[in-house]
């Protein structure tokens, strides 16, 4: 394999009173999705600020494309794309001059500007609006303005810091389109934090974030099967017999009681659900069959779900 | 060069595109030569004619004001253009500048040259007045004193480009630098002749570097060369410093490290800045 294109050793981010990241370390492939989670406060802000060059690691080293991020800081900016959480395009300007003075501050070829603007405007569908002063687009508009803009250099790491938050639902799955057509079509690394666990599915890699230190690094699908099968929910009408009954009948299921729910964990829930409502003789009112869930994997890791952290 | 360009180039489109700021920013000094040029003017001139000897009655308030009125323009334009600065933080643009690869110097110098444009081009808008003032300045003048407008522009938004790194709202910079403008406009020379001072307003005089941009200014527009060293004096024309009096080249000489100063400064703060 080739060598990583981001490679993070030992990174610590001290303030005077806390410690922000703790001695973190991992490792971001060319071509992949990198999801970076956690719950607010985690450090995933600080890791990323200190990884584009923006914050100065309190020790550690962080590699990207080849460049020392302390060292070869105009290489590495020049080697990165960011989507920032927040809005960073100057709306007294035309979408085409916010894209054209990009290429000027990180001196794309005079000659292929005109053609690289028409291209990423392309990827986002803003090709009509390109004359349009941005303070007259919507939300998601801004939003994929900003990806075109942060592609125009042509990166090879792509950082999108929350690139939904804020935006509705619809435009929000809009943007993940675009978003995964751009990694089909140029093939670019991405580095991505977003809140929405349901979002991160797409990432081929993500790292947990908690309290500074990095609790889980491995691909969404092995995640989940880490923690072991399917859930499976039910109610019946008479919960302490269907308990009995499963006791007696059923193989290979974690029971768990929550409330007037009955929850059972299998190792595959296609195999066994068939089986399982012919044996049971107490009728089901109520049964639901899911897959684990980021956010699962999230509240076994951590002990909450991600949207209980503290503030 | 080509990021410096850019973000010159950035804030003089801003600037043309806002008609409310560039028609707000005319009105100041307008008003400031209709008050001092039109009604000041016959009081200061009997004023400085009892103090002048026989026979030198070539003051006129008006061309001595008007200079002053340019450079306090370029004062007031330079260091609120400066203020682009932190609205560029407030809005975010600013990380946009600061995640590129356009080097910390040049992200100081075009935000410099951008505000010393913008108070160049304001200051010579200016010079459509003088017909109705009843002026007449030399051409050649005007078009020599522009270089020397702009550098002073320079150093000014310098200045505006400190105080914007060390005030992070757009309010509190507002306050401040009004607070600090008026005293440096006031104790410039730009409005009244400041040679007969208290000694300790003379020291502020000598230590404000608008003293020895208003003083080019009017050496250059005003013909000083036949004039009576009478009204020279009258007109405080005469700077000196520790007893030496002060050529104009010495004076370009510290305004131009003045603005090399400012702008190692303003590059360390963008240094140190984490947007």
């Amino acid at each position: 394999m080739s060598s990583p294109i981001i490679s993070v050793k030992d990174l610590t981010k001290k303030y005077k009173q806390t410690e922000a990241v703790k001695a973190i370390n991992f490792e971001v492939e060319e071509g992949e999705i990198f999801g970076f989670l956690g719950p607010n406060g985690a450090g995933k802000s600080t890791t990323i600020n200190m990884i584009c060059t923006m914050l100065k690691p309190t020790s550690g080293s962080i590699t990207i494309n080849g460049y020392d991020a302390k060292k070869e800081k105009d290489k590495v900016r020049a080697s990165i794309g960011i989507i920032f959480q927040e809005n960073t395009l100057d709306e007294k300007l035309t979408a085409n001059e916010n894209l054209m003075l990009h290429c000027r501050f990180y001196n794309v070829p005079k000659d292929k500007r005109q053609e690289r603007i028409h291209e990423v405007l392309e990827i986002v569908d803003l090709v009509d609006e390109r004359q349009q002063r941005v303070e007259t687009f919507s939300g998601g508009m801004k939003r994929r303005l900003e990806i075109a803009r942060g592609l125009l250099h042509y990166p090879k790491v792509l950082f999108l810091d929350e690139p939904t938050v804020g935006l509705d639902p619809q435009t929000r799955s809009h943007l993940w389109e675009y978003i995964l057509k751009l990694k089909e079509k140029e093939g670019i690394t991405m580095f991505l934090t977003t809140h929405y666990l349901d979002e991160a599915e797409i990432s081929d890699r993500v790292a947990i974030m908690d309290q500074g230190d990095i609790i889980a690094i491995d691909s969404p699908t092995a995640l989940k099967d880490q923690l072991g099968g399917d859930m499976i929910e039910l109610s019946t009408e008479d919960n302490d017999q269907a308990l009995r009954e499963i006791e007696e009948k059923v193989n290979g299921a974690e029971v768990s009681v929550k409330g007037d729910t009955i929850h059972l964990k299998v190792q595959s829930s296609d195999a066994f659900i068939s089986s399982f409502i012919k044996t049971l003789e107490i009728p089901i009112t109520r049964l639901n069959i899911r897959k684990p869930t980021l956010n699962d994997v999230f509240l076994s890791f951590t002990g909450r779900k991600i949207g209980d952290a503290k503030e | 060069m080509e990021g410096i360009f850019a973000i010159w180039q950035r804030d003089l489109t801003k600037f043309f595109r806002d008609r409310a700021r560039l028609i707000g920013s005319f009105s100041m000094p307008i008003l400031f030569l209709l008050i001092f040029g039109g009604g000041m003017s016959g009081s200061m001139e009997s004023m400085m004619a009892g103090n002048m000897p026989e026979g030198a009655e070539g003051f006129n308030y008006v061309e001595f004001v008007f200079p002053g009125i340019v450079a306090m323009t370029l004062l007031m334009t330079s260091i609120f253009s400066a203020m682009s600065v932190i609205e560029d933080k407030d809005f975010g643009y600013m990380k946009e500048i600061l995640v590129s690869p356009i080097s910390r110097v040049s992200i100081a110098i075009g935000k410099m040259l951008g505000a010393a444009t913008i108070a160049t081009i304001q200051g010579v808008i200016l010079f459509l007045l003088i017909p109705f003032l009843g002026l007449s300045y030399n051409l050649m003048a005007l078009i020599q004193v522009i270089p020397f407008m702009f550098l002073l522009g320079c150093a000014l938004s310098g200045l505006g480009l400190l105080f914007a790194s060390l005030i992070s709202s757009t309010q509190g910079f507002q306050l401040t630098v009004q607070i600090l403008v008026m005293p440096m406009i006031f104790l410039s020379g730009a409005l009244f002749p400041v040679s007969n001072m208290p000694a300790w307003m003379d020291i502020i005089v000598k230590i404000n570097p608008v003293t020895y941009g208003v003083d080019v200014m009017k050496k250059i527009m005003i013909d000083v060369e036949n004039m009576p060293v009478a009204v020279l004096d009258a007109m405080g024309l005469n700077l000196s410093v520790f007893g030496q009096e002060v050529t104009m080249f010495a004076e370009v000489i510290f305004i131009a490290g003045f603005a090399a100063l400012l702008v190692l400064f303003a590059t360390f703060s963008f240094q140190r800045a984490n947007a």
